[in-house]
This record gives structure tokens, sequence and C-alpha cells, in this order.
């Protein structure tokens, strides 16, 4: 039966979204009041998969695409509420089948392509929706029934069943938040190799050159509707080895660095600024092989076997066996706070202080544990060292528990694999018996919407846990219109369920720091964004 | 000499699709590229069609045979990441790697032959003594470490030279020395050796005893001899820096094709991987036949030996 929802609340959010919206919108004098001049030199680890197209880029160019383009909405820097972008208002009705978009007027395409209108808005949906699209939202915009050009600014999307988190899908305000809006007049006219060699947005930034592997620079655009840059020139370098960013910080060759945790104490020793990003994405030991539904399941796994409670007692046991704040401490140079709760962060609204604290650090009890479940002797584990871009401290992270595992009887095999080799077992499900460390980056909100990926037995792809309880709450929170519902659904229901399965090891939140040369002055970031963000906000340095 | 020059052809060319054929098997081995351009959401069809559009999903054995046409023909086909042709991608970064390497190059010859021959000159004396430090030290030094070192110092401390990325002649000094550094000690070494070995020998004697003035019996009999292993050694070395600089080319952040066959491993971007290594080959194998003719220019006797 489905269940009874009232449209009130999402009328009433979306009117007094349009009463504040504009309230919302950091002033374009917040930017760059005076002429933009100077370069901000930044060096990053890796540029993606160094795409342009929508349905080409999957999600790591996130980081050098976002300073060109713009999504519809974006998250209020301070409470990351969904907030006015490129739609100056949202209206969201039929319990969240359908949603309304009305756009800015007046926002133009670089290099005179026009204005920005409903017709570009859809051919941009339907570009990332298209068959073969890399695009990581390609799943969601397939969801899409139709979509009506009401007038040139506004532009109407309707779904077969509610989608009430679609606006965290059109979002600047996330890591790989890719549904950029395109310019229909410049993709079709330069087609697919022309469009590529020289995109075309509506971003503060303009491009102005790709060198593959080595550089993108962009332009600032003066007068931009939103944030007109404090630098002119925005360049970014790739620079793979963390050494060399390091020293080309300290020798002023480059004024920004992406940098790992493990190299806060060295910047603190040297006297380099550092920008805190904090809770960028939820660190944890997928247990692989909890589903039995699948073909690839194997009922031997310890902690996946159809005994539910002694499986239980395994999971536990593997979790009692690792001292998470020594591996916050020691592997994450102290960037990240221990936590109990599933893909929660510790400021959510639905991480109540019973779900944020840690199983405790017990060897003790989680031999005995093992024992009770019937491994006296302990059992064997693969323990793969895979490292994730932006995410290289993870073979490090499997290494520690790995170590703590063996305090306890359990005998681990590392097995240090490449991501392209693991990606074919990881898509195939086909690693039962397999522990692997892993980071969640902060790529929606809610928890229930990474769990719509990684454990919805229903959805395209499950790729660490399935349970009918997890099925059902899912359905649940993906038509529940109210957020505050929502919100209770997920910190009095979900989450102690989640709690209480113990479906891997939870090991806490993880913050991302960034080095800072002279010349960077402010530079408001949203929090929980992984990776660089707002550039145009970025001020110069007072000298 | 003609039948000679044929053979070497010959044997190139074997080599070469000996060398491709190998390449083309370990990069399949290596994982599918298709799980690192899409997301690890794509749906089943979305995969299909990708693996379909790269003709990653017809047998292996027809993708060797399209391939080899396709070489055969001069088209090294597309690469799967950026789905450009690969020819671009490589000339691209040839020029950086090129430049690099000729100065890193250039610095080992200038600094390894004279030194080395100096050594063998003075032998046991300070300058040999010193040149033998410079020699060890250069042979066991990680260029990785070197080149971090040379940052630390030049960069970060003096702030003489930028740290790394490329652009005007400054910023090639570092990762040039740093790459030539190896080189040079090693050049250094086997002039020394070669140099102590013709030296020694009776017509350097029969020379010195014509009356000959030193200078023409070190740089035209002694040097020319001694110069035979130099010589094809130092175009080994060249071909190695044009695919073999990836470390220097990475604590660099230097844009050159060893860093773009490493980054397209890690990526699975077969095209890019397979005409990286066809072009490294060719120039290796290339260089190899270079140094037969640079013997025969000269050895006369292999010259002779040849005709």
């Amino acid at each position: 039966m489905r269940p009874r929802l009232s449209i009130a609340p999402l009328l009433v959010t979306a009117l007094l979204w349009a009463a504040v919206a504009p309230s919302i919108v950091i002033d374009p004098r917040e930017a760059g009041a005076q002429a933009p001049s100077g370069t901000l030199t930044v060096a990053v680890a890796t540029f993606g998969n160094e795409r342009w197209l929508p349905h080409l880029y999957v999600g790591a160019e996130d980081v050098v695409l976002k300073p060109m383009y713009e999504n519809l909405l974006t998250r209020d820097p301070k409470t990351g509420d969904l907030a006015p972008m490129l739609a100056e208002r949202w209206k969201v009705a039929d319990s969240g089948r359908t949603w309304t978009f009305y756009l800015r007027k007046g926002v133009q395409f670089h290099d005179g392509r026009g204005e920005l209108t409903a017709e570009d808005v859809r051919f941009t949906f339907a570009t990332l929706a298209k068959d073969g699209s890399a695009n990581s939202l390609a799943p969601e915009f397939r969801l899409i029934k139709s979509m009506e050009v009401e007038n040139p600014y506004t532009l109407t999307v309707r779904f077969e069943k509610p989608f009430v988190a679609f606006g965290n899908k059109v979002n600047q305000g996330l890591f790989a938040s890719v549904a950029f809006i395109q310019s229909k007049r410049h993709m079709e006219s330069a087609k697919d190799d022309g469009a590529e060699r020289h995109p075309v947005a509506t971003g503060p930034w303009k491009f102005v050159e790709h060198v593959r592997g080595d550089r993108i620079v962009y332009e600032a655009v003066e007068n931009h509707w939103r944030a007109t840059p404090h630098f002119k020139r925005l360049v970014f370098l790739k620079v793979p080895e963390p050494s060399t960013r390091m020293a080309m910080l300290r020798a002023g060759s480059v004024d920004v660095i992406e940098i790992g945790g493990e190299y806060a104490d060295e910047l603190k020793k040297v006297g380099v600024r550092t920008l805190l990003m904090p809770n960028v994405s939820w660190v944890y030991i997928i247990l692989g092989g909890q589903w039995p539904t699948k073909a690839t399941y194997d009922p031997k796994v310890p902690w996946a076997q159809p005994d539910a409670e002694r499986a239980r007692k395994v999971r536990v046991a593997l979790n009692l066996a690792v001292d998470k704040q020594a591996i916050m401490q020691r592997v994450l140079g102290g960037l990240g706070t221990a936590l109990g709760s599933w893909l929660m962060y510790p400021a959510d609204p639905w991480a109540s202080d019973a779900l944020k604290k840690p199983l405790p650090y017990d060897p003790a009890k989680a031999k005995a544990l093992l024992a009770e479940a019937g491994y006296p002797g302990g059992f064997d584990v693969t323990m793969n060292l895979t490292p994730w871009p932006g995410r290289g401290f993870l073979p490090d992270v499997g290494e520690a528990v790995a170590t703590y595992w063996e305090k306890v009887g359990i005998r681990v095999k590392r097995r240090p694999v490449d991501r392209a080799v693991f990606a074919s077992d990881f898509r195939a499900r086909a690693y039962s018996g397999v522990a692997l460390a892993y980071a969640s980056p902060l790529v929606a909100p809610e928890p229930w919407e990474v769990l719509y990926r990684a454990g919805y037995t229903k959805a395209a792809l499950c790729l660490f846990v399935e349970h009918p309880k997890l099925d059902e709450y899912v359905d649940r929170l993906a038509v529940q219109p109210s957020y505050q519902e929502r919100v209770r659904i997920m910190r009095d229901e979900m989450g102690p369920w989640l709690t209480e399965y113990v479906p891997g090891v939870a090991i806490g939140s993880a913050h991302a720091i960034v080095g800072l040369g002279p010349k960077v002055g402010d530079w408001p970031v949203i929090a929980g964004h992984m990776g660089f963000h707002n550039w145009e906000y970025v001020s110069r340095a007072a000298r | 000499m003609w039948r000679f020059l044929i053979g070497r052809m010959l044997q190139t060319v074997l080599s070469m699709l000996v060398v491709i054929s190998i390449v083309f098997v370990l990069t399949r081995l290596s994982g599918n590229p298709v799980h690192l351009l899409l997301d690890v959401n794509a749906s089943e069809r979305d995969q299909q069609i990708l693996m379909h559009h790269l003709g990653l999903d017809k047998p292996l054995p027809v993708q060797y045979a399209i391939y080899v046409k396709n070489v055969l023909h001069g088209d090294f086909g597309n690469s799967v990441l950026s789905r450009r042709p690969v020819t671009e991608h490589i000339w691209e970064r040839l020029p950086a790697t090129a430049e690099l390497g000729f100065v890193a190059m250039f610095l080992s010859v200038l600094i390894g032959v004279p030194l080395g021959m100096y050594s063998a000159v003075r032998r046991g004396g300070a300058l040999d003594s010193a040149a033998r430090v410079f020699a060890v030290l250069g042979q066991s030094m990680p260029a990785f470490w070197l080149g971090l070192m040379l940052i630390l110092i030049f960069a970060v401390v003096l702030g003489f030279l930028p740290a790394g990325g490329r652009g005007g002649i400054e910023h090639i000094v570092l990762p040039a020395f740093t790459l030539g550094y190896f080189t040079s000690a090693a050049i250094l070494r086997l002039t020394r050796s070669a140099m102590l070995e013709v030296l020694g020998s009776d017509y350097i004697k029969f020379a010195r005893l014509k009356g000959l003035p030193e200078r023409v019996v070190l740089w035209k009999h002694g040097l020319k001899n001694a110069l035979l292993p130099v010589v094809t050694f130092a175009v080994m070395l060249f071909v190695q820096f044009l695919g073999g600089a990836v470390v220097t080319e990475t604590v660099f952040a230097w844009p050159g094709l060893g860093r773009l066959i490493l980054e397209s491993i890690t990526t699975r971007d077969y095209p890019i991987v397979q005409a990286g290594v066809l072009v490294l080959s060719g120039l290796y194998l290339t260089g190899n036949l270079l140094v037969d003719f640079l013997y025969g220019y000269l050895n006369p006797r292999i010259r002779h030996a040849r005709a």
C-alpha cells in the first residue's frame, strides 16, 4: 500500500525558498570587489579522466571542472541546505514527482554563446541520461519521465515515482555533483570534438587552455552574475608527487596544493598555512559477501553466513578488535572523528549521540565473541589494499585494520590490488570473503541516498550489503517528501537498525586539508564538500 | 654492406612485431578500461555500449588483427580516455621528453667524457679520486631522492630555480641534472676504463715514440678509440631517457612521454600504451642500428669486415 503523503510541507518549503532565496545567494560584491588580477596556481594530484562533455565525465573531474560550470542549485555554506544557483527558485509538487525550476534571467554562456534558457537545461539532462553515458548521475536522470519547457526560463521535470532528493542531484555544493548545465547551441554547433576542445559554460571562470596531463587554465569572467573572481587567472597543474607539490608551494611556484592528512605535521613544521575541509568522507571497512540473493553469495564467509546471529557476532568481533581512535590519529593524522553510526557525520541532524558512539576497542571481548561464533582459532581473510582517487590513505587504513585483526587470531592475507583490476570484481560482487577499506565521499547529504546505491537490493548495483529491512527503509525514505520525517526515520529507525546490525567496521568521518601559499586570503568552503571548490570566492591576502 | 643493412632492418621490423604482440597481450591481461571510464553504478547496458564503441567486445584475436592492420596503415587508434588520436597525444608529449633527454644527454657527455678522460690520464691523482667519488655518488643516488634534494636546495631554500613544471630554460636545469647525473657518472666510468685500456695499447705507445704531441695522442688516437663503447652506451641511454625518465618526470611534474605511458598504464588506456611502447622500441631499435653504423665509422676494422 502506498503511504499517504501530504504535499503541504513541500509547498511551504518551496514558498519559503522563494521568499528567502535571494538572501542566500552570495552577493557578487562578496567576491572580487575590484577587477580581477594576478594568477592563482593550484597543484593537484589528478585531473580525473580529463573529459569536458557531460556524458563522458564520470565525477572524479569535479575539482577541475567546477570553476567553469554551474548547477541549478547549490548548498548553503553554513547550513548545508539547498540554495539557488542558476535556478532562482524551484517548486516541488505531487509528492516529489514534479520539480519545476525557475531559471535566473540574464545568465550568459561564455564566448557570446547566448543566454541560459530552459532548453539548455533540458538538453543537459537528456545528454546525461543517454545510452552509454559515463556520468555518475546517469541512473538518476534516467528516472525522468518527461521534461516540459514552460517558457524560456521555466522547466518542469516529471518522474514516475516520487524523487524527493532530486535537488541533491542538480547541486553544485556536493562532490561529484556533475549535472553541470551546458549550452545546447554550443554543443550542437561545435559537435563533440569541438566542445571537448573548447568547452563553454556559465561559471565565473572561462576556459582558456587544457594541456592533457599537464595544465588547465581558466580566466575570470568579469561582472559575472554571481561572483567575479578576485584572481584574473586560475591555473591547475597536475603534480602527482605529493613531495613535489609541497616543495612547489614552499618555493612559491604554486599557491594551493592538494595534500593528504599524513602530511599535516610536516606542513605545520615548515610553517605552511592549511585550510581544513571538515567531514568530507566516511571511512569504513567493507566486509564483502553480504548479498544472500546474488549468485556470488558464499555461505561459508564467516560474517555473511546464513546463521544471522553467528554472522553478527563475527562482525561485532571484527569491530571490537580495531582501535578506531588510533587509526584516526596515526593513519589520518588526527584529521577525523571516530564514529559508530553508518554514513553519518557528527553534525548531521540524524546523528544522535547514541549512534555516534563507536564500538569500544576490546580485543579480549573480540576473541571471546569469535569463539562464541565458532571461530576460536580465527579464520582466513583477504584484505584488499586498493587506493582510490583522492583517498590515498585507504591502503594504510586497510593495513592497520589487518594488523589489529591478526592480534585476535584472524589470519589476514594482504592483497595490494590496482583499482582497475578490482573494479570488475567490485561491480560483479565477486569479492565474497574479501575486506577492503573504503571512504564514501559526501556525494549525497542523506545516508539513505548513499545506501540507495550501496545497500539496496532493487538498485542497479548493490556493492556492499543487502537486507530486506534496509530495502524497506530505503523504499520509505525515497518517497518521503517531508525532510523532518526523513530525519526522524534516519535517526530513530534506520540509524539504530544499522548500528545494531553492524554491516562492516565503522571507522568514522575524515577531514581533508589544503596547503595554502601567502597569496591566498579567505576561502569560504562548503562543509562536507570533498575536493576544491568555490574558487571564485578565494580572496587575495592583504599585504 | 647492403646485405648487412637489409638484414638489420628486417630484424628491427620482426622485433617490433614481437614487442607489439607482447604489449597487446599484457595490456589486456591487466584489467578493463571500461571499469575506470564508467561510474561503479553504471548499468550492464552502458558497459556493453562502451565496450562496443571501443571495440573491446570483439574476440582477442580479432582485436589483434585489427590493431596490427591499423598500425601497418599508420593508424594507432584513439585514446580510450580522451577519444582523440593517439598520435596527437604522443606528439603533444614528445617535445618535452626530447627536450629533457637532449639537455640531460648533453650534460652527461659534457661532464662524463672529459672527466673520464682526465681521470684516466691522471690515474691515482686527486682529480681521479674526486671523479671516482662523483661516479660512485652518481650511480648510487636514486633519481627520486636526488631530485627532491635539488628541489629543496635550489627551489625552496635558495629560491634560484623553479621546483617543477615545464616553462622557460630555468625549468629544465634541475630535471636535466637529475636525469643526467646518473648517466654522466656511468659515462665517466666507462670513458675512464676504455681510456685506460687504450692508453696501454701498443699503438698509443708507438704514437708517443713517434714523438706526437700528447694532445694529439690523447684526443686523436686515444679518445677516438675509447669512444666506441661510450657512443653505444650514450645512444642507448638517450633512447632510454625518452621513455624511462618517468621518475624524473614525476618528481618535477614534467609533462613527458614516460609519464604519459605510466598514466596510461594506470588508466588502462591500451592504445596509448601500445603506441608509446611501439615508438620507444622503434627508437631503441633505430638507436641500435645507428650505433652499428657509428661503429663502422669510428672503427675502420669493423667497416672493412662488414664490406
